[in-house]
């Protein structure tokens, strides 16, 4: 009892040591300075023996050599010979919802037991710890949106996350970013014939989607009704004195609607509040899904496209982003077989802003190689960057804080031995929020336990 | 006479005629103006390479050809060998698996060959000249491969590639068990994979005996011997046990390497290439010292448990301790783009650009034993060729002109689909 009671009284003094330390750590944070290497600051050029300050986990100053000037108590790394850019976002994969993707046990990709699922939430499953993460930031991936598999048309909705920090909590930055509607035909439910489910054709996928969005709209109206009602009952003096029996039943204090999480996670794309993300590869779906967008009036940021080329002026028209590609995708036998290479310059060329995906887990490190390969069929260079930095931001929201080399930007930073765009280049340090990430993922200590090392 | 006169006349005639159909006896072509990758002799800045007659008959800085030949100026742009693609399971149309039992030797990919598929145009335009068309892996000892040059928009036959050994698919670890172990069959373990590979492998033996018994006593003069049954399964094994076939093994996990190893060892044949081989890093100096190449991914990765150790180090690593190595498609859309798979070899481990380009050239076409054919620029060999927009093992490379055989199958310039067949200059 007597320790116990010593230990209490300490309490106070210890709190406001811990406080005084944080602050202190917070407020005397040493200075990072990235000296001497080409800054490719995405936003405003190219400078050739750049300086770049972090600070409390921001990007301080950026600026050329002798033009910045360099604290004196900064911590200075020589990045003589070095390009370095701002961290890599792909704008969609499914890291955290997957690790060995034939074990079902390991994977929480898609409820598939129905199609209408606006109500699962990847941040309930998404796994800050899995090990793809890790190889995936050591190539310079550092923000990414990750949703669930699309073979339902509303599988749920995605969030926005860093690919670093203490714990899931910290590393989803934004939680229901944004809304995925696939309507790419994949969705259909195609069992044997004697299996057949609803929804076997395309009729049946829109038929199904229209009614959710109208079952939303009604769902709306219920709890609108019931809240002007209960307000109408609060604001007339006489409603407690109403009786039972009487004539006039709306002066009645109201009854509240059932809740439906599922008719509620719609709302907010209903209300043009958050974009959902309109995924179709061929013309006709892509129309179909369009129109349907329009119907219910919904924001929208497109998605995939691949065999839409003979209707990209109409897709220029929509004047809306477009996750691209991937760019990989097998063409259609009636296509050239760079039709969807050439997909992002074509885009571009109309004034379309693109983002690239990786619309992987394992391989989302590859991104900025899909972001290269388009460069190689007529997409400009810094427009490829572009895909994979500040217009990702952009997109999601987010450029007030990522995408680009700028003063007050979270310090997002890879450092790299070359073209970040450029398969043979290394990543030699990524830097998330200013903190130096451990170059290392499971598979660097495979290699070094087998190496020898 | 007069009839044999005029069957000579005929035969002349004929033999004129399907010389006038093979294009190949009659290219005559000079590219110059080329940084040439030779694979087996360095590189040749402001190169040339002279074909003739299908075949490469000069290669270097100063060419001796005809002033009648053709030329084309590259432009100082980059020429490889053809890309040869060790797996792939292409033209096929998904009939890849005869998934019914675990040992199926006697099926033969070319009985399934789709020559018009579209991915054989496709790998073409990335460059792909040669691939191997290999039987899926639900079995145990799958099927006979067959070997395509991608002369897309000939008939059947003219794609087939003439002379290249005969190979065979077996396979191991988690398809064959999750395959029969879903149905309750046998295998449904490795115990299982392995025991079902040994029982085929000792019953051909007995098949082998039996027909040695009965030539031995036709030998002898015994008129009463009475041949066995001929059993297109068995004659495959045979072949496997006398040799005649190259054993291509799908493989992941290292002990599964080491098993397959001891198990050709036990009865006598010789491994030719493990693919896929994710954990050949582990098990390296073993592999080199049995001289067997594997077949890999660059950095596929974590799509199976057997598959979750896999390390984009692994083709260098491996290569460094002396194992040959190639990097393959499995996948029509890898196919597409191999000089970009080789290519990150430069990154995940510091392969030197002839390193990289060997793996998806000379080191793939030895493991289909065709690299006295394909494989590099050499004169003698065919000149499968790719003239490349950008550099070849970069993000950047993109072919421009693909020769097979001298004869041009894709070219980019052109319009439509980009692919052709023709002739330079005729």
């Amino acid at each position: 009892m007597k320790n116990q009671s010593r230990v209490v009284d300490a309490w106070p003094l210890v709190l406001g040591l811990i406080i005084w330390f944080s602050a202190a750590a917070v407020a005397q944070q040493k200075p990072t300075v990235l000296k001497g290497g080409k800054l490719l600051t995405v936003s405003h050029g190219t400078i050739e023996n750049g300086v770049l300050v972090m600070q409390n986990g921001k990007i301080i100053v950026v600026g050329a050599e002798g033009s910045v000037k360099i604290p004196k108590d900064a911590r200075v790394i020589d990045a003589t010979g070095m390009t370095i850019y701002p961290g890599l976002i792909d704008s969609e994969d499914n890291l955290g919802l997957t690790e060995i993707s034939a074990e079902q046990s390991t994977n929480d990709l898609i409820e598939s037991s129905e199609e209408i699922m606006p109500h699962m939430h990847v941040y309930d499953a998404f796994h800050a710890e899995s090990e793809l993460i890790p190889v995936a930031r050591l190539n310079g991936v550092t923000n990414a949106l990750i949703a669930p598999d699309s073979k339902d048309t509303l599988p749920g909705q995605d969030s926005f996350v860093q690919l670093a920090g203490k714990s899931s909590e910290e590393m989803l930055l934004i939680r229901d970013i944004a809304m995925p509607l696939n309507f790419t035909g994949d969705q259909r439910r195609n069992e044997s014939w004697d299996k057949r489910k609803f929804p076997q054709t395309r009729m049946g996928m829109a038929a199904q989607l229209r009614q959710a969005f109208l079952d939303a709209q009604d769902y709306a109206r219920h709890w609108a009704d019931y809240e002007k009602k209960k307000n109408e009952v609060a604001q007339k003096p006489d409603a407690k004195d109403t009786k039972p029996g009487d004539k006039d039943k709306d002066k009645k204090t109201p009854t509240a609607p059932k809740r439906d999480l599922k008719l509620e996670a719609l709302l907010p794309y209903l209300q043009g509040n958050k974009p959902i993300v309109l995924a179709a590869e061929e013309a006709n779906d892509l129309q179909t899904a369009v129109s349907l967008a329009h119907e219910f009036k919904l924001r929208f940021v497109l998605n995939h496209l691949s065999h839409s080329q003979s209707v990209l002026d109409y897709v220029a028209g929509l004047k809306v982003p477009v996750i691209v590609g991937p760019i990989y995708e097998d063409p259609k036998s009636y296509e050239r077989y760079d039709a969807v290479y050439g997909l992002p310059a074509q885009l571009y060329k109309r004034g379309v802003k693109i983002v690239f995906a990786s619309f992987d887990a394992h391989n989302v490190r590859n991104l900025p190689y899909q972001a290269g390969y388009a460069t190689a069929f007529g997409l400009p260079y810094d427009e490829a960057l572009k895909a994979i930095t500040l217009n990702a931001a952009e997109t999601w929201g987010v450029a007030d804080q990522l995408g680009s080399l700028d003063a007050g930007k979270t310090a997002n930073v890879v450092v790299a031995n070359g073209d970040p765009l450029d398969l043979r280049t290394d990543v030699k340090q990524v830097f998330i929020a200013g903190q130096e990430v451990p170059m290392t993922s499971r598979q660097t200590r495979l290699r070094d336990q087998y190496s020898g090392q | 006479m007069n009839r044999i006169a005029t069957g000579f006349v005929l035969l002349i005639m004929c033999s004129l005629t399907i010389q006038a159909q093979q294009p190949a006896a009659h290219n005559d072509v000079l590219i110059k103006n080329a940084v040439v990758m030779t694979v087996t002799h360095g590189i040749v800045q402001n190169g040339s390479v002279y074909i003739k007659d299908g075949k490469v008959a000069g290669v270097g800085k100063d060419v001796n050809a005809p002033s009648s030949a053709t030329v084309i100026d590259a432009g100082g742009k980059y020429l490889t060998p053809g890309i040869v693609d060790s797996h792939s399971h292409i033209a096929l149309d998904d009939d890849v698996n005869e998934a019914t039992s675990p040992i199926t030797p006697q099926m033969m990919m070319i009985d399934a060959f789709d020559y018009q598929d579209k991915a054989i145009y496709r790998g073409l335009a990335g460059g792909v000249t040669t691939s191997l068309l290999l039987h899926g892996s639900a079995n145990m000892i799958g099927g006979q491969a067959v070997v395509i040059k991608h002369k897309y928009g000939l008939n059947r036959d003219a794609l087939l590639f003439p002379g290249a050994p005969r190979s065979i698919k077996f396979a191991s670890g988690e398809n064959p068990k999750r395959v029969y172990g879903g149905k309750d069959q046998l295998p449904s373990t490795r115990m299982g994979n392995f025991a079902v590979q040994r029982e085929a492998l000792t019953q051909a033996q007995d098949y082998m005996r039996e027909w040695e018994d009965y030539n031995a006593k036709v030998k002898k003069g015994d008129k009463d011997a009475s041949p066995p049954k001929r059993d297109l399964k068995m004659e495959a094994l045979a072949d496997v046990l006398r040799g005649n076939l190259l054993v291509q093994i799908h493989c992941y996990r290292a002990d599964e390497l080491l098993t397959e190893m001891a198990i050709a060892k036990e009865f006598g044949y010789k491994v030719r290439a493990f693919h896929h081989a994710l954990e050949a890093y582990k098990v390296a100096d073993q592999l080199a010292a049995n001289n067997v190449a594997i077949a890999t991914f660059s950095d596929w990765w974590g799509y199976k448990q057997e598959a979750w150790d896999a390390i984009p180090w692994n083709a260098v690593m491996s290569m460094r301790k002396g194992v040959r190595v190639a990097i393959k498609s499995d996948s029509e859309d890898f196919a597409r783009r191999l000089n970009q798979e080789a290519a990150k070899s430069i990154r995940y481990g510091g392969a030197t650009d002839e390193e990289a380009l060997k793996m998806i050239t000379l080191n793939a076409a030895w493991i289909i034993g065709v690299d006295d054919k394909v494989g590099s620029i050499d004169v003698g060999k065919d000149a499968d060729l790719v003239i490349w927009d950008g550099y070849p093992l970069s993000s950047y490379g993109v072919p421009n002109k693909v020769f097979i055989d001298g004869d041009v199958y894709f070219d980019r310039s052109l319009p439509g689909f980009g692919m052709t067949h023709y002739s330079e200059g005729q």
